[in-house]
């Protein structure tokens, strides 16, 4: 029934917990969700008070009551969760107010980090706030209010946990800090685009600040949902006089800007920290009568990462083709081998080349899709903050992928086919997201833009059957290869054109298909990309590291004036008129050798790959590149030359590396193999610095790395060592907390892999201490973990 | 050269070794991207402080056991409890660069380190004027981990500062800060100014450190 009266007459919540408790006796320390069992006549007061005042909606006293958050030995937290409801309850049925009293369970955060930030499993977050809800929908909630979160991902788990285990309505409000920023990086569109996307029933702001300091963002929620807005504030921002923290906006005043705060749109007003049963009668007095603004459908289409939200308009967009297989030898490889770093590095050049989105596929016959997908979307997560499109045609990859994505993903695709919608559309309805439409149905790919047009309707009339509005809806035009249909562009860029001005949907191309068989493709690509997006292309899924492309989409920019003042095209192309290539400032003089040695990147790319048209890639290896490292080793040893000189060089001698194994490759010629070496941060460490110096140093030396990461178990590690037969294994630990976790693996590689050598580093470490723990070899720099690796495979 | 850029150098291990072009012109490059993905908070609260003898001492409610910090609190009327971070965007740029340039990590992570301890003095600064008005001194920081302080208050100390919440800053399983780029810290408060502190680097035992900084 809350759901009906939500955003149409103004609902109440209560204010403040914590400070009332306090001001009963609750020590610092002590866990308020205790005093449900051992001051359960004080709890029911308090409610009763917030209830007197006004209150519509009361929370539970549950605050921190989670399996990761609480530890009371002698109280279980089924016992919390059901007496704090029950209080509620009680305290409803005493004040006999007249009103509707509605229960809410209150779900605060767990307190820890999510992966990758931390150390908390997404799974685990959510298994915990799942067990609360239960008990709470068990004895009697009415919703479930999430708030003071700050993570976006823990903000998922959360909802995910009431959607899939509740039918309670859900109700969510964030922290945002002065710039209408959480803490974790998200702003106000992608929070919003997320929740959304997630079908909460309501949204909204609570604690961290006052009300006058919540207006701004107040405002900014408005301009972007669709939903009722929850505002909560603090009695303004926190003071400390005497070691004790207080909050001084006095009820009167609370409710002048509470009064503000209606009149801008809010549908459910109430207080946190600070706030009192008498600022929130106040604020009701105030407000009430006043009449909710309902709330304006918008249209925007938006995706959304943890830290950005993307969002089709006016110009276009670019999303990144070059995280797929397809006609990639190398990328396939790299999905055999597990490579995630060269995964990965795809994924940051493109975003450096000015990619809006990442397109990921990584389907491949003999791969389990489902877990690689999961990988790849958690590890590029982990190092860019683009928004993601998730494109598979395996349902289960889909599902994986979209439940743990953090943000409101791209998918590709749905197309016109019945069973491709039925499965489709439920993924995109239960976890959010913008999905792209192909053009095409159980008939084929339509001959005339009439037909395409006809079955984007199709798509998003079915859409609408699930609630999934045209503004998630995206387009695929199709473009056809021009070669072999010689009207093909023409009726795609009509197919454009239709979508935007008669369907007014949001468009996507697949660009350079259009070019496949003719010579000089780029050339067509980019002519065909300045006249998609002229006829209306909202996203072009381009090479962003394609020169031509870049320049199609920086001149279109600058053209339609989508680029004030040309400053972006004159930014990229205004040095370019001036800047030498990098192969002629690397001089005729400079050797391989002395790039290497001075760390110059570029240039010993440069030069290799000048070698290489002369000389045997062997020889460039045994007469330039490994004198250059070992007079940059032996330096180093001497104290010379310092980390950062020597991450230089090998940063350097690892681009030449780079340019030797492509001619090694296209020779045919397979490289010398490789000794392997396993190498990882131990179990409860997350400082993994150490661990990536010495791999870069090693792969430089020959010899190849298996890197398990940080945080790695000592099960892990044993089972890679003993299936990859690995003789020397090498671990790293920041800190005496987890040396531990060092010597238990340590321990187990003796029992079932006795002949492995174990080599340890790390801040803490030093001989003694690696003696102690059994290791055969400490290394106190990185140069001294190669040596030791020569030593024991003999190679010096 | 500014103090950030020196301790920066000085992270690196060059010691008194005059530092390279191209290496200072990755830590400027650094700087300029940590003011980016930084998002710099912090938090302190004031706590009644009792020392019970010279290993033993009440925070508030929280016993502490410690011979260092209980020599260096000595005298002392009030503790602050503080926590600051550069927040969970450098972690992210971190991570980024690990996967494409290790020298520009590691000059990063020192850059970082360097951004931490000049924010950390920074609002040192503020508390201390505000303080010195009631005419209150302040101690130098001395963070759970130095000498015998025990890593594991730093629990303690997120707890009372409601740190997860205020400032973002949470703790693993094994005691580690996430955000990595965070500090937790005790500041003594007295009534009584003592000119001469030794603080930071130069209380540490360990004196052939290469990153000591050159007060020898």
């Amino acid at each position: 029934m809350i759901r009906e009266r939500l955003g149409k007459e103004l609902l109440f919540f209560d204010g403040g917990m914590g400070t009332l408790l306090q001001e009963e006796g609750l020590l610092p320390g002590e866990l308020p969700e205790s005093w449900n069992i051992t001051h359960p006549e004080i709890i029911q007061s308090i409610h009763r008070k917030y209830i007197e005042a006004g209150s519509d909606i009361i929370l539970t006293n549950t605050f921190g009551a989670n399996a990761l958050k609480f530890h009371d030995d002698t109280l279980s937290l089924k016992a919390i969760v059901q007496t704090a409801v029950s209080h509620v309850h009680a305290a409803a049925k005493e004040a006999a107010c007249g009103r509707r009293i509605y229960t809410a369970l209150d779900i605060g955060p767990t307190g820890k980090l999510l992966k990758p930030m931390g150390d908390l499993d997404f799974e685990t977050a959510y298994e915990a706030f799942k067990e609360v809800m239960l008990y709470g929908s068990e004895a009697g909630a009415d919703v479930i209010h999430i708030e003071t979160m700050s993570d976006t991902y823990e903000l998922k788990a959360a909802v995910l946990a009431a959607k899939e285990n509740t039918a309670l309505p859900v109700f969510v409000t964030t922290i945002f800090d002065e710039r209408g920023k959480l803490l974790t990086g998200a702003d106000v569109p992608s929070v919003a685009a997320l929740l959304e996307g997630l079908r909460v029933d309501a949204l909204g702001i609570n604690c961290g600040m006052g009300p006058r300091q919540m207006l701004p963002v107040l405002d900014a929620l408005l301009k972007y949902t669709s939903l009722p807005v929850i505002v909560k504030p603090n009695a303004g921002l926190p003071k400390q006089k005497d070691g004790v923290t207080y909050y001084d906006v006095a009820p009167e005043a609370f409710a002048d800007t509470m009064e503000q705060i209606v009149k801008k749109g809010a549908a459910a007003v109430g207080g946190c920290c600070g706030t009192t049963p008498e600022h929130i009668r106040a604020m009701a007095e105030r407000c009430g009568g006043i009449p909710v603004k309902a709330a304006e459908k918008k249209v925007f289409t938006v995706v959304s990462s943890y830290g950005q939200a993307v969002f089709l308009e006016e110009g276009s967009k670019i999303i990144g083709e070059r995280i797929n297989p397809t006609g990639k030898k190398k990328f396939k490889q790299a999905l055999k081998d597990h490579d995630l770093d060269y995964i990965l590095k795809e994924g940051i050049m493109q975003q450096d080349k000015g990619a809006h989105i990442l397109d990921v596929n990584v389907g491949l016959p003999d791969i389990d899709e489902p877990a690689m997908m999961k990988e790849v979307v958690e590890s590029l997560q982990s190092v860019t903050s683009l928004p993601l499109q998730i494109d598979t045609v395996d349902t289960e990859a889909l599902e994986t992928a979209l439940r743990i994505y953090n943000g409101k993903a791209m998918v590709n695709s749905v197309s016109g086919k019945q069973e491709s919608m039925d499965q489709v559309f439920p993924l995109i309805a239960k976890y959010g997201g913008v999905v792209i439409g192909l053009a095409l149905d159980e008939n084929g790919i339509p001959q005339d833009a009439e037909g395409r047009v006809q079955i984007a309707r199709k798509i998003i009339d079915e859409a609408a059957k699930y609630g999934i509005e045209k503004k998630d809806i995206v387009i695929d035009a199709l473009a056809m290869t021009v070669s072999s249909e010689p009207e093909g562009a023409k009726v795609t860029l009509e197919t454009l054109r239709r979508l935007r001005q008669e369907l007014r949907v949001h468009t996507v191309l697949g660009v350079s298909n259009i070019s496949f068989g003719l010579p000089s493709r780029p050339v067509i690509n980019a002519a065909f990309y300045t006249m998609a997006m002229q006829n209306g292309l909202s996203a072009g899924i381009i090479n962003p590291a394609s020169e031509d492309m870049m320049k199609s989409w920086y001149a279109y920019h600058a053209l339609m004036n989508l680029d004030v003042n040309c400053e972006r095209f004159i930014e990229k192309y205004a040095a370019a008129d001036t800047k030498p290539s990098v192969l002629a400032a690397a001089s005729h003089d400079m050797t391989l050798q002395t790039a290497i040695e001075k760390g110059l990147k570029e240039e010993a790319n440069t030069i290799a790959a000048r070698l290489v048209m002369t000389e045997e890639p062997l020889s460039v290896i045994n007469e330039y590149m490994i004198p250059a490292l070992n007079n940059v080793g032996k330096g180093f040893e001497k104290g010379a030359v310092f980390l950062p000189q020597l991450l230089m060089s090998a940063e350097a001698a690892k681009s030449a590396f780079a340019v030797l194994k492509e001619k090694i490759a296209e020779k045919g010629g397979s490289q010398e193999k490789k000794e392997k070496i396993v190498l990882a941060t131990v179990k409860g460490d997350i400082h993994d610095i150490g661990k990536n110096i010495v791999k870069v140093l090693l792969e430089n030396y020959s010899f190849e790395v298996i890197d398990l990461g940080k945080d790695v178990p000592p099960e892990k590690i044993v089972k890679t060592v003993c299936e990859e037969n690995i003789r020397l294994a090498g671990l790293s630990a920041l800190m005496t907390t987890t040396v531990v976790s060092m010597e238990a693996t340590i321990q187990e590689l003796r029992k079932k892999a006795p002949a492995c050598k174990v080599m340890v580093g790390g801040a803490v470490l030093n001989q003694e201490y690696a003696d102690m723990i059994g290791a055969d070899f400490y290394g106190k720099d990185a140069m001294q973990s190669v040596y030791y690796a020569q030593s024991v495979f003999e190679k010096k | 050269m500014e103090k950030r850029v020196r301790e920066a150098i000085r992270y690196l291990g060059f010691g008194r070794n005059a530092v390279d072009d191209q290496t200072l012109a990755m830590i400027s490059d650094s700087f300029k991207e940590l003011e980016q993905a930084a998002s710099l908070k912090s938090i302190y609260r004031i706590f009644d402080f009792r020392q019970i003898n010279d290993t033993e001492m009440m925070a508030g409610s929280l016993k502490i056991k410690s011979r260092n910090l209980g020599k260096n609190l000595r005298g002392c009327s009030d503790v602050i409890f503080f926590g600051a971070t550069l927040g969970t965007g450098v972690d992210a740029l971190l991570r980024r660069y690990t996967i494409t340039d290790m020298a520009k990590t590691v000059v990063l992570q020192a850059c970082a380190a360097a951004m931490l301890e000049e924010y950390c003095d920074m609002c040192q600064k503020k508390i201390g004027e505000k303080l010195r008005k009631e005419e209150k001194y302040l101690r130098p920081r001395f963070s759970p981990g130095y000498g015998d302080f025990a890593i594991e208050y730093q629990k303690s100390l997120i707890r009372m500062l409601d740190c997860a919440k205020t400032i973002g800053l949470t703790m693993t399983d094994s005691c580690m800060m996430t955000p990595t780029k965070s500090v937790t810290a005790v500041i003594g408060v007295s009534t009584a100014e003592e000119k001469c502190h030794i603080k930071g680097c130069e209380v540490c035992e360990k004196k052939d450190c290469i990153y000591r900084r050159d007060t020898l």
